[in-house]
């Protein structure tokens, strides 16, 4: 083979590409790695309790610092589940509507609405948040709900403030529904209609078939509400803003708390000041590491599970 | 009760301004197989569509006139589609189980939506039944928990069939039901059909005249939105009466 021809058998588009998807892989394992190197420090210094562990001194005497981790992760996750509970029936009812209910003129104004929603940036809904929507859901929602069922665990802490989980959980869910609902829709709409007519012709109700049908795009709904998942994972702004920002470790949902970005954001400005903060606030940053890779991957494998089985 | 499983009069069916059905009176009489051949986008699926009021789903589609299944206007007033529905079962020209359900669920779907059966006993049972009705219950009885995408078109057809005989229907609707199936598959949806028309009365469209002429007990040749010519399947691929019939079962026209 002479070495023109050898030149010639050399994808030129395969050598420009590369080197980008290289350098996302790159990227990503550096990125790992810097933050594993800098919380170093607080795993040796606190093993285990680093996660597993509420507690927050920070003292000028450096031997009684301490930094545990807990209270921001389960905030983190408790938050983030109820953000999901909101804006899967919100993201479900919105793309039926848009695609079975709406009128065509509307259709289109919805649907540039919810993309709108979700390019909004996040301080919009944070001020709307504090101003509007924490005080509303403290009146109307928070108190009856304590007032009447405080027997029930979650209910039982007052709602002192209305900077809670639950106003944090129900701001997500808001702010994550036009995420949701955008993978939602394009599933939704692309089902063939050959199964639609099998639906109706099979003497089902509107109401039924569309039921049937949502179960057909399951795994889209599923990838919404991973992406879901993960945007409320990550979100910190308008978190922080109504979550109460309290070391606090509690299933009432009307407690104020922290998450691990809202914790991150808060005290990033000062950690130089002591000498341990730091690597606990790498350790945290890690720790939305993990959570955002697992929820990912176990989607991921779960969806091709479900893919496998469901090949048309 | 009508002598007829199906009747129309004077039905016309548009989308939009377009006429598509122009005006047509037809009579199927009951346990037949009825075939409605005529070329492609001559109105055969449209005309399928009005007898059980799938064309709904269309909101450009408009009907006017009668269609009388079992001597009942459909289109009446106060009449409830689902009602009709369910006597009227509906087969397509694409195999479509629904793909998330299991082979059971897919039979057993429309029994438990519509509260047909009292226990699972008898749900058990009826889906049993329905899958004997259509040959497929020896292929699939040790897999009722897979998904339809293990199977054959053939056999999605199958199931599709059972899905629809499950509801106990008087009517089959047939469109094109074997026009993405292979031929050992077509062949045996073809059986199938002698032995069903014992309880129920079959409409299939077809645009083969050969399987129209294989299958069917009686023939409508359906031409640009009108009924060319209708009658026993012998006398008209015998001695069709119209040139135009004469024309398509020859072949000349497609």
């Amino acid at each position: 083979m002479s070495v023109l021809q050898k030149i010639k058998r050399i994808d030129g588009f395969k050598i420009i590409t590369s080197p980008a998807v290289m350098f996302v892989f790159l990227l990503f394992a550096w990125m790992l790695i810097v933050y594993f190197y800098n919380a170093l420090p607080a795993f040796v210094r606190e093993g285990l309790a680093t996660y597993f562990k509420n507690v927050w001194q920070a003292t000028e005497e450096a031997s009684k610092e301490h930094y545990g981790l807990l209270a921001a992760i389960w905030g983190t996750v408790y938050t983030s589940i109820i953000a999901i509970l909101v804006a899967l029936p919100l993201s479900i009812a919105y793309s039926v509507f848009v695609i079975d209910y709406a009128p065509k003129k509307i259709k289109n104004a919805l649907i540039v609405l919810s993309d709108v929603m979700a390019g909004l940036p996040t301080i919009i809904y944070g001020i709307w948040g504090v101003f509007v929507l924490v005080p509303l859901l403290q009146k109307y929602v928070m108190f009856p709900l304590h007032k009447h069922l405080s027997f029930i665990p979650i209910f039982s802490s007052p709602p002192i403030t209305g900077y809670s989980y639950f106003s944090a959980g129900i701001l997500l869910g808001i702010m994550v529904t036009p995420f949701a609902s955008a993978i939602m829709r394009e599933a939704y709409q692309m089902i063939p209609f050959t199964y639609r007519e099998a639906a109706i012709a099979s003497g089902m109700t509107r109401y039924e078939a569309t039921k049937t049908l949502l179960g057909y795009i399951k795994p889209a709904i599923f990838s919404g509400m991973i992406l879901a998942f993960g945007r409320a994972v990550g979100e910190t702004v308008a978190v922080s803003l109504v979550i109460g920002n309290t070391f606090n470790l509690s299933i009432g949902l009307f407690s104020p708390g922290y998450t691990i970005s809202s914790l991150i954001a808060n005290q990033f400005g000062n950690a130089f000041i002591y000498e341990h903060m730091l690597p606990a606030l790498y350790a945290a940053g890690l720790a939305l590491f993990i959570i955002g890779l697992a929820v990912n991957i176990a989607g991921l494998y779960l969806f091709r599970k479900w893919e496998k089985n469901v090949r048309i | 009760m009508s002598d007829f499983a199906i009747e129309t009069k004077k039905l016309r069916i548009y989308y939009g301004e377009n006429e598509i059905i122009k005006g047509i009176d037809l009579k199927v009489p009951k346990n037949v197989v009825f075939a409605l051949m005529g070329p492609s986008g001559c109105g055969k699926s449209t005309l399928l569509r009005a007898f059980n009021r799938l064309l709904e789903l269309n909101k450009e589609a408009r009907v006017e006139g009668e269609v009388l299944i079992l001597g009942k206007n459909v289109y009446g007033n106060g009449v409830n589609p689902i009602d009709v529905r369910k006597q009227v079962g509906m087969v397509f020209q694409y195999p479509n189980p629904f793909p998330h359900l299991s082979i059971y669920d897919n039979v057993a779907i429309g029994l438990k939506l519509n509260h047909l059966v009292k226990s699972k006993e008898e749900l058990d049972e009826r889906v049993k039944w329905a899958l004997e009705k259509a040959f497929l219950w020896d292929e699939v009885k040790g897999r009722l928990d897979d998904y339809p995408a293990s199977l054959s078109g053939g056999q999605k057809q199958r199931l599709v069939i059972a899905r629809a005989l499950a509801l106990k229907p008087k009517i089959l609707l047939m469109d094109e039901p074997t026009a993405n199936v292979d031929p050992i598959g077509t062949r045996k949806i073809e059986e199938l059909l002698f032995e069903l028309k014992r309880e129920y009365t079959i409409v299939l469209v077809t645009h083969e005249p050969m399987q129209a002429a294989r299958v069917s007990d009686y023939v409508g040749f359906l031409y640009l939105g009108k009924l060319v010519e209708v009658g026993l399947t012998r006398e008209i691929f015998e001695k069709p009466k119209h040139e135009l019939t004469e024309k398509y079962v020859t072949g000349v026209l497609v």
